[in-house]
């Protein structure tokens, strides 16, 4: 009896898991977009920041999601870290959702939503774009139902007496709350241990005082676990991770102070919790429970938003990413007017270009200029302020600009794209030289020559004289003969020396395309007055990347 | 930090600096500042010899094409001579071939 008991509860947490992580993954895929331009609206106050926090909690079905999303938007320049901190708290709320839904006699649901997944699987709808994502979702929301369902139904052919008088006996206010906190970091969610404690108290084995520590605990569990999962993230990314963490233990400390002032107060906490759900009092008040937490934590977090700020940045400081990555010129609603608006991109796209020599190590003083990681994080910042500057030009253009601002719009924009191509050119060919235990003397000289070519771009466009550029362009004048000949006597190398061959081959190619691409941006910018002045048939502005990897 | 030595002569209206030591970081400043006073004190082109160096950094070929910019702009020839073989790959490389008189 015990074996096949053990078998429908297991089965049915197998179901719970999979189902929510299937139907949260999906959801994320299908509202993501939606979600990303409702948190852009976040910005106007704490509370529109709460409500879509909570709306995109509801979305995504994930606190983690929402607290990720808000960290790309933070290191893209949309948002700032306080702006963050509301829709963090409101995500918390948003999770209640599931746990509200899970909270009702689903089994006629359970039934109706497999008819549709079933039905939508044999008309082939999982193969249209419209509706693929959603068939996952209800197809999530079934196995986590039924999964529910089995955990409910597994206990009924037990002693459920007996065994809840044990665990009564046992199941003190510590251990439930380490059950809770043991369950939620296993579960990375405060809300799936909390639809777990509901299917037990309907099978009568968990009583309300229990059920009280145990979602405590998930709560505070779930914010330990956000901590523990996000271990490489730094500087913001961690922050909000802290951010979910005040929701969790503000929350917590609040209903616990609540329960232990109405024991002093000769109440009885269990029977007024009990009270809260009504009629149906187990499956409504763990739900009001559940909720009223998350609110508990999410409103003074992010009504004192500010105080929320200064704790969360002396836990993570920022990171040399979150500087790096941090536009110093374009703001959300710098967009709104044209002219200023491309200004004020046009200063972001040449300050990227000034952090361009970031990226290459200075071999010269041994790579003591910037350790690996540094320059990882630079190029990971420039990355984030080239996309952050990339929707700024979106939303100048989507604004309703003049013709002729949608001109230097668009050119920016291709700009843009060639700056991108060349930080990315430029994180590769640094990676292939830290590569070398010791650095060959070609790939010294590529390295350094890249590096002169480089700061050389980022005097002319800091300077903006003509001259400089046209010194430039010179500069960078075709070489693939010589690279050519570079490689032939790389193909022809001594063997044994076959990796550094193909290493030093790969840094020719890269080296090719960064001058290429540094020659297309100088010609981008070279002022007009002496594009005028340039001499007639110069390819500069016809070339194309022959040769070019 | 290698020290680094500027011999300067009168090579009829032009003016030859004979360098000896590495162009790194730390001697890449003296070594601009003597070709900027070089351009600034004299009217006709310079010749640098570089036969004595055997290293050259990205610090190094700044300094040249800040002094080359200069003569450029006063239309006057900046030339280099006599680089080693290792010398002449970073300066095919890095490009300066093309924008300086090599022999």
């Amino acid at each position: 009896m015990m074996v096949v008991v053990l078998a429908e509860i297991l089965g049915g947490l197998g179901l719970l898991f999979f189902g929510l992580k299937t139907m949260s993954g999906h959801l994320q895929n299908a509202t993501g977009r939606r979600v990303r331009a409702l948190l852009r609206a976040a910005t106007r106050s704490p509370l529109v920041g709460l409500v879509c926090g909570m709306v995109a909690g509801a979305a995504t079905q994930s606190s983690n999601a929402v607290a990720l999303i808000c960290g790309n938007l933070v290191r893209g320049g949309v948002f700032t870290t306080r702006d963050a901190i509301p829709v963090v708290a409101g995500g918390n709320v948003g999770t209640a959702a599931l746990v509200f839904v899970a909270a009702f006699d689903f089994r006629l649901v359970v039934f109706y939503l497999l008819a549709l997944v079933g039905f939508g699987f044999h008309f082939k709808l999982d193969r249209r774009p419209a509706w693929k994502e959603w068939i996952w979702v209800a197809l999530g929301l079934t196995l986590a139902l039924l999964g529910l369902d089995f955990i409910k139904q597994g206990p009924r052919d037990l002693d459920v007496a007996l065994i809840a008088r044990a665990l009564d006996d046992g199941l003190s206010p510590w251990i439930g709350f380490a059950i809770g906190m043991a369950a939620a970091a296993l579960c990375q969610s405060s809300s799936t241990p909390t639809i777990l404690v509901l299917a037990l108290m309907q099978a009568k084995l968990l009583g309300f005082e229990d059920a009280f520590f145990i979602v405590l605990g998930a709560n505070l569990g779930s914010g330990l676990a956000t901590l523990i999962s996000s271990g490489e993230l730094e500087g913001t990314g961690r922050q909000l991770c802290y951010v979910h963490i005040l929701v969790k233990a503000i929350g917590c400390a609040v209903l616990l102070a609540a329960w232990i002032a109405v024991t002093l107060a000769g109440g009885d906490p269990e029977a007024a919790l009990a009270a809260s759900g009504g009629a149906d009092s187990a499956r409504a008040a763990v739900s009001m429970l559940f909720l009223v937490l998350q609110l508990a934590g999410a409103v003074p977090v992010s009504l004192g938003r500010r105080l929320t700020e200064r704790i969360a940045r002396y836990f993570s400081p920022p990171s040399v990413e979150d500087d790096a990555s941090r536009p110093r010129y374009i703001h959300r609603r710098a967009a709104e007017e044209a002219a200023t608006a491309l200004d004020l991109s046009e200063r972001e796209s040449a300050r990227l270009i000034k952090l361009l020599p970031n990226l290459l190590p200075d071999l010269d003083r041994g790579g003591a200029d910037y350790s690996r990681q540094d320059r990882t994080a630079f190029w990971k910042g420039s990355t984030a302020i080239a996309l952050a500057v990339d929707h700024f030009l979106v939303d100048v253009i989507r604004a309703g600009a003049t013709r002729e601002s949608l001109d230097i719009a668009l050119q920016q924009q291709a700009r843009l794209e060639t700056i991108r191509a060349l930080v990315d050119t430029l994180h590769d060919f640094s990676g292939v030289v830290a590569e070398f235990r010791r650095v060959p003397p070609l790939a010294f000289n590529l390295s350094e020559s890249l590096r002169t070519i480089v700061l050389s771009l980022a005097d002319a466009t800091d300077g903006g004289a003509a001259d400089d550029f046209d010194l430039l362009i010179a500069l960078t004048a075709d070489r693939s003969e010589m690279l050519d000949r570079i490689r032939r006597a790389l193909a022809a190398s001594a063997p044994g020396a076959e990796e550094d061959s193909r290493r030093l081959m790969h840094a020719t190619s890269l080296f090719e395309r960064a001058v290429w691409l540094v020659r297309r941006v100088a010609v981008a910018l070279r002022p007009p007055a002496i594009e005028d002045r340039a001499p007639e048939g110069d390819p500069a502005r016809q070339e194309t990347p022959e040769g070019v990897a | 930090m290698t020290s680094m030595h500027i011999d300067r002569e009168q090579w009829g209206g032009d003016v030859l600096l004979k360098v000896v030591g590495r162009l790194d970081t730390p001697n890449a400043k003296p070594f601009e500042a003597s070709l900027m006073e070089v351009v600034a004190q004299t009217a006709g082109g310079i010749i640098v010899n570089l036969s004595g160096v055997d290293y050259v950094s990205s610090s190094g070929l700044r300094a040249l094409l800040v002094a080359g910019k200069a003569m450029r702009t006063g239309k006057r020839k900046l030339a280099l001579t006599s680089l080693q073989p290792q010398i002449r790959e970073v300066f095919d490389i890095s490009g300066f071939s093309s924008l300086f008189e090599i022999t």
